[in-house]
Formats: structure tokens, C-alpha cells, sequence
């Protein structure tokens, strides 16, 4: 009788929990599912955005398109946008990883608690900086009259020479990275600093008890106990640097070239806003899509081995 | 419970697809009912002041009809009237381009001109409103799609005391000739070391249907054979131009880049670091609306749009259109008010010209008007666009623009030598016209 009582209590709490997770449900399945669904469904199709026919069935051909090796040769394919991504999120995350660790450390270690709040504070303020205010400030950097290269040729006594930082192939991609590594540090800075807050103070006075210096604190404890955060942090990261989108948008709108900063989320939207070919974006979405998915798997996987212990 | 919670559960997951599908358009059953027009067009301050006043004059005359004008960034506005369209929620008035409008018209998204809704008897008196052949680029199998809000094209402004400047006269010594404009673009740039602290001209970086196509055609090339099937003819004057941007941009004799400020923009400021700059008769408007005391002072004229000095036809920059387009989705009530609407704005033609952006809407009466004849430089517009043609438009122009944008900066900036460019060009704009 007790039991049957339990459960019913059980029951009914069950349905109130239910009816609180429907709206993020539907929210979810508004703008998630439905468009997750929907691209992998119009990647089979040569679906265009104006056409109002029946978009033509094309089964695997959006995808053999995007890995024909015969277009492999364009710097505007595919290939080379998975090329791109790889380049920047390369060379993106890994500095984004050291330098917000380092930072961070930096940061908790602070005595005044002002110093600390005011530093968190200006390293995420980036973060919720507008697209078009950040266009506006890092072009005022990259106009060839702009601040970078007065900067630069200040520092290295080298007036007069323009560093095309929009303009040369390589430098164009290391600005699009500066960019990234600007907007995004603070970021990773506090969810460093959350994962330095949770390792217990004790563990540090005990080493300190036994004489360890700030170089083997930080190795042999630091470090380790944080492996989970930078598990996380590396792989967020990771992930935030496979959907770069708008750094690479401003500087084509700004006039730089396409080329070198044609990742997939930018391929995606020139193929599909641009030129219309929405099932051959939908393809290059669902890639991109699989690339990601295995990427989160892999953080799982990962963060499962990596558990701490204290 | 189980079982509650799965049939919710795909209630939930069903509910975007069934709203999706719907379209969610409204059905307006009563002719005499009222109705909305959604109006979507580009910024363009003068006239969306000139415009707010038509409309409210319009609504009051008609008391059924409410317009809603909504106005986005020129470059914004292509995408999100596409997007809408491409939802099934597209605006029931837009304007675009013609180049990023035609597809429209080839995917049966926009509906016929209704001839007597917006006050004309019949077509022909409509045709016969407009200087000949400027409705030829938005009529398709005998019905017309669109009436021109504005006709286009650009010259070249020059800020005379840069010339004076640098010890030339702007009266004799502008530059005819592209090769002149590199000659005295190298008189009037000041450089510290690399970095152009004054261009003496630059191009209107990326609408290279515009300005470049025309430049290919001076030298006797073409972007499309007059058949509509090859792409890219004449290689040699397709290198030639390829080969005289090179030597414009950074790695050449450093003059401009499109990395560089707008030079349109820089130029309404006379601030002494642009002295020449491509723009249309609309852009006598914004100097005057950003630099009155420069726009009075009488220290900028407009010249012609130059030529090679080998060219084999005289092809000025290439004029285009921004056409009132009616939804073909939307209610014929709401079409029908549409098209009132339309002609009701483009019955004020002078208005548009003297206080609404100096746009120029090409009626026949409006070219024999004093006032465009009166307006300063107008001349030389007209003369140009004498020698000019439609933009290129069709179903993919603007995927073209693109490609030849990755052309023309892959050798100004990137290094690539303009034979490789043409061969990367040429399949990639085949490839576009096939499948058109």
C-alpha cells in the first residue's frame, strides 16, 4: 500500500518535471532538430532557394561533388575549405588553449580580488562585443593606414612598410586567428579560472607544507587536477573554432580575399545565400555536422578516462 | 504515463514540420477589405524621407491600404529578401539590383505588371512612359515584371584641388584613357614607404559586372558569347584587363587595393586622400548630404568613364536597374495595392531626382526635363550611359560576379598570374552558364 503510494507521488512529480522540460522540447525541436533533419533530408537534392519546382533528386551527388578530387585544384572547393578550417582552428585553439590556461592561472593568483574582477572583466568583454563594432575596430587595425601597421613599424623601426595584413595569403589567415584569439580569450579565461576554483585549497597548503616551489605546483598539481577542464576547454574550443563564421565574413565585406579564409561554415554560406544551391550547402553542412559530432564523441570518450579524483 | 510521454514527445517533434509547411501566408477574402503591403528596400536616407511623405499621402487617398516600409543595409537586403523568398515569406513590394533581382523573374517568384492598378491604360502605354528598351531586361515572354525605381550608372568624380595639388590641371589633364588613369594616378598618390597615404583613383571594389566586364569589352572580349552558350571570349582581352589590375594593386605599381577605405566615401570628405572616385549622379546627393561646404565650393567635376587606348569599342561602365517587384504569392488584393503603390511612387519622378537620392527613374519625360538637364554633370551621365548597356543579368549573375572577384583579386593581391586566373575563371563561369 506504502509502495503503491510512493509511486503515485513519483508519477505525478514525473509529469510536472515533464511539463517543464516541454517548452525547452519544443524549442529544441523549433530550431535544432527541425533544421539538423531538414539539411541532411535537402543534402540529397539539387535543391535551389528561389525554385519553386520540385528540387531534382541527386541521391549521393552533392556529396561526390564536394570530395571530387577533379575540383580539388580551385581554392574555392571544398577540400580546400576542409583545409582552411583545419589551418584555423589549428592555429586558433592551440594558443587559445595555453595562453587562457596561463591567464588564468595568472588571474587566480592575484592578491587583490579588484585586480581580478576588473582583469576578467576586460578579457571577456570581447566575447559580447556586437560583429559589426568588432568589424569596425579590427578594420581600423587593418587598413593599410590603420593602427596595426603604425603599431608594428613603431615597434620594429620599420617605417613605411605596409604588412598586408589583409592582402598576403598567410597573413590575411594569421589576422583572421588574432581576431578569433581576441574576441574568444576571456572565454576560456573563466571557464579556466571556474575549473582552478574547484581544485581544494588544501592540496596546495599540503605542498606547500612540503616545500614544492610555484614551477612544481603548478605541474605536478595545478595541471593534473585541472586535466578535466582542459579536456573541456580544448575541446569547446575545438568546436567554437570549426563554426567560425563572422571573422572570416567581415573581412571578405571588408575586401579581403575569399581563398584563404574559406572555411566551411563561409563556403556554406556563400554556396547557399550567394549562389543559391541550398542542397550542396545542406551537403557541406551535414560534413560539417559529422566532423563536429565525432570531435564531441571524442570529448566524452576523453573526459570519461580523464576523471579526477581528489 | 509511458505512453503519454512518447505521443507528447512526437506531438512536440512534429509540431515545426506541420508549421513549416503550412507557409503561413494570410488569405485576404474580402477585395474591399484592407490590406497591408510589406515594402522592403535599401538605406537610402534622402529617399526614405521623400518616400515616407508618398506613402502617407498614398495611405490617405487610400484609407484600405497600409504600407509597411521596411529598409535594410543594400548588401543585407539581397540576402534577406532571398532567404524570405526562399521561406515562402517573402515581402509582397522589394526592390534589388537587376543582376540579383532577374532570378526572380526566371523562378516565377515575382508577378506581372498590373498595367491599369498602376495607372497605365495598357502595356504599350506603360512601354511608352519609359525610354526605349529599359523594361526589355524584366520582360519575359511578352509580360512585364517590374518598373524601374531607379536607372544606374556610374562616372568618375574628380576633386580638382588634389589636381591642383600635384601641379596638373583637372580641365586638360584628366585622365581619357585607362592607361592616363595610372599615369596620373602615380602624379597624385603620396605613399609613405608602402602604404598609399593618397590614392589618385581606385576602383569600386566588387562590382566587377559593372565596372570591369565593360573594360574587357573596350579590348574587344565578352563575358558571354552573344549566343548565351561560351563563356569568357577573347582571352587576350580578358588578360590584358586581368594584367592591367595586377599592376594597379600592391604587387604592381601600387595605386589601390580593394583592402583599402571605400574610395566613394573617402571622397565626399575631402580630406585630401582621394582624388578621383566612381559613382552615379546619386552620389552628388551624399556629397551634399557630408560635405555641404565641399559640394558648394565648386571644386569636384565629373568626367567620363575611360577607355584603353587600343580599345576596339567605346563601352562606358555598365548601367543597372533597381525594379519595384511584386510577390506572385501574395494575395491578389494585395498584389493589386502593390502595384498602386508602385505606380503611385513612380508618378513623382522630379521628386525622386531633386530631394529623393538624385535617383534617376528613366521616363521619357524625365530625360527631356529640365531639371535632370539642369543638374550638375548630368551630361556626362547621359553621354555615358549612351555608350553603355544593361548590366549583364540572368538567373546567375551574381555567382559570375563572384567568380570574376576571385579572379580580379587572386592577381591584384594574391599573386597569381592573370593566365592562371583566366583558366581557374573560365570553367567556373562555363560551368554557371551550363546549368543555366
Amino acid at each position: 500500500m506504502g509502495m503503491k503510494k510512493y509511486r503515485g507521488i513519483e508519477k505525478k512529480q514525473a509529469r510536472w518535471g515533464f511539463l517543464f522540460v516541454v517548452p525547452s522540447l519544443l524549442f529544441f525541436s523549433l530550431f535544432s532538430f527541425y533544421p539538423i533533419i531538414n539539411a541532411f533530408y535537402t543534402s540529397f537534392f539539387d535543391k535551389r532557394a528561389l525554385s519553386k519546382a520540385p528540387p531534382a533528386f541527386l541521391g549521393l551527388g552533392n556529396y561526390i561533388r564536394l570530395f571530387d578530387p577533379n575540383r580539388a585544384a580551385s581554392e574555392l572547393s571544398f577540400l580546400n575549405s576542409l583545409r582552411a578550417t583545419l589551418v584555423f582552428t589549428v592555429g586558433t585553439f592551440v594558443p587559445l588553449l595555453i595562453i587562457s590556461l596561463l591567464l588564468a592561472v595568472f588571474i587566480s593568483n592575484l592578491g587583490s580580488r579588484k585586480a581580478k574582477k576588473f582583469l576578467q572583466i576586460a578579457y571577456y568583454t570581447p566575447a559580447i562585443l556586437s560583429s559589426v563594432v568588432a568589424a569596425t575596430i579590427w578594420m581600423i587595425i587593418f587598413d593599410p593606414r590603420g593602427l596595426g601597421n603604425q603599431w608594428v613599424n613603431a615597434l620594429m623601426n620599420t617605417p613605411g612598410v605596409d604588412h598586408r595584413w589583409l592582402v598576403d595569403p598567410v597573413m590575411e589567415q594569421v589576422s583572421t586567428m588574432v581576431i578569433y584569439f581576441w574576441k574568444y580569450i576571456g572565454y576560456f579565461v573563466i571557464l579556466f579560472i571556474t575549473g582552478l576554483a574547484s581544485i581544494p585549497p588544501t592540496i596546495y597548503e599540503a605542498a606547500t607544507i612540503d616545500g614544492a616551489g610555484k614551477g612544481q605546483v603548478f605541474w605536478r598539481i595545478t595541471l593534473p587536477l585541472l586535466k578535466p577542464t582542459v579536456v573541456l576547454v580544448s575541446v569547446m574550443a575545438m568546436l567554437q573554432c570549426l563554426k567560425t563564421f563572422s571573422t572570416q565574413y567581415m573581412l571578405y565585406t571588408n575586401g579581403a580575399p575569399r581563398a584563404p579564409i574559406n572555411v566551411i561554415t563561409f563556403n556554406i554560406y556563400i554556396t547557399g545565400i550567394q549562389q543559391q544551391y541550398l542542397g550542396r550547402a545542406s551537403a557541406m553542412s551535414v560534413v560539417l555536422f559529422i566532423l563536429m559530432l565525432m570531435l564531441t564523441l571524442l570529448q566524452f570518450k576523453t573526459t570519461k578516462s580523464e576523471q579526477v579524483e581528489y | 504515463m509511458k505512453r503519454s510521454i512518447a505521443l507528447v514527445l512526437m506531438v512536440a517533434l512534429l509540431i515545426p514540420f506541420s508549421l513549416f509547411a503550412q507557409g503561413g501566408k494570410e488569405t485576404v477574402v474580402d477585395e474591399n477589405a484592407p490590406v497591408t503591403v510589406q515594402y522592403w528596400t535599401h538605406e537610402d536616407p534622402a529617399r526614405t524621407d521623400l518616400e515616407n511623405e508618398l506613402i502617407a499621402a498614398f495611405m490617405a487617398q487610400n484609407p484600405n491600404i497600409t504600407v509597411v516600409r521596411t529598409t535594410q543595409s543594400s548588401a543585407k537586403q539581397i540576402e534577406l529578401v532571398q532567404t524570405a523568398f526562399a521561406a515562402n515569406q517573402g515581402p509582397d513590394m522589394f526592390n534589388l539590383p537587376i543582376e540579383n533581382q532577374y532570378a526572380y523573374i526566371s523562378n516565377y517568384r515575382v508577378a506581372p505588371v498590373d498595367y491599369q492598378a498602376a495607372g497605365y491604360t495598357d502595356k504599350e502605354d506603360l512601354l511608352d512612359t519609359y525610354v526605349e528598351g529599359v523594361l526589355d531586361t524584366v520582360t519575359v515572354d511578352g509580360e512585364v515584371f517590374g518598373l524601374p525605381l531607379e536607372l544606374t550608372n556610374w562616372a568618375i568624380y574628380v576633386n580638382k584641388k588634389i589636381f591642383r595639388d600635384a601641379g596638373l590641371n583637372p580641365e586638360t589633364d584628366y585622365p581619357k584613357t585607362w592607361e592616363e588613369m595610372a599615369e596620373v594616378s602615380e602624379k597624385l598618390v603620396i605613399r609613405d614607404g608602402d602604404i598609399l597615404i593618397r590614392r589618385g583613383y581606385d576602383f569600386r571594389y566588387p562590382y566587377y559586372l559593372t565596372f570591369f566586364v565593360p573594360m574587357v569589352e573596350q579590348l574587344g572580349g565578352e563575358l558571354i558569347s552573344s549566343d548565351g552558350k561560351q563563356a569568357i571570349v577573347n582571352d587576350d582581352a580578358w588578360l590584358k584587363a586581368l594584367t592591367y589590375m595586377q599592376e594597379w594593386g600592391p604587387s604592381g605599381r601600387n595605386l589601390g587595393s580593394p583592402t583599402y577605405k571605400n574610395a566613394r566615401k573617402l571622397f565626399d570628405l575631402d580630406n585630401n586622400d582621394m582624388a578621383m572616385a566612381h559613382s552615379g549622379l546619386y552620389q552628388q546627393g551624399r556629397i551634399a548630404e557630408d560635405n555641404p561646404e565641399f559640394f558648394e565650393s565648386g571644386e569636384w567635376m565629373v568626367i567620363p568613364y575611360p577607355v584603353f587606348e587600343d580599345a576596339v569599342r567605346d563601352v562606358a561602365a555598365c548601367y543597372y536597374g533597381h525594379f519595384f517587384m511584386v510577390n506572385e504569392d501574395s494575395d491578389p488584393n494585395v498584389q493589386k495595392a502593390a502595384w498602386k503603390l508602385a505606380g503611385f511612387l513612380l508618378s513623382h519622378g522630379e521628386d525622386y531626382l531633386t530631394r529623393g537620392g538624385n535617383i534617376i527613374q528613366p521616363t521619357k519625360a524625365l530625360f527631356a526635363s529640365d531639371t535632370l538637364k539642369n543638374m550638375p554633370y548630368s551630361d556626362v551621365f547621359i553621354n555615358d550611359m549612351e555608350r553603355s548597356h544593361m548590366i549583364y543579368y540572368g538567373a546567375n549573375s551574381a555567382e559570375i560576379q563572384t567568380q570574376i572577384r576571385y579572379a580580379v583579386e587572386s592577381v591584384m593581391l594574391s599573386g597569381v598570374s592573370p593566365q592562371k586566373a583566366l583558366a581557374t575563371l573560365r570553367p567556373a563561369v562555363q560551368e554557371i552558364v551550363d546549368e543555366q
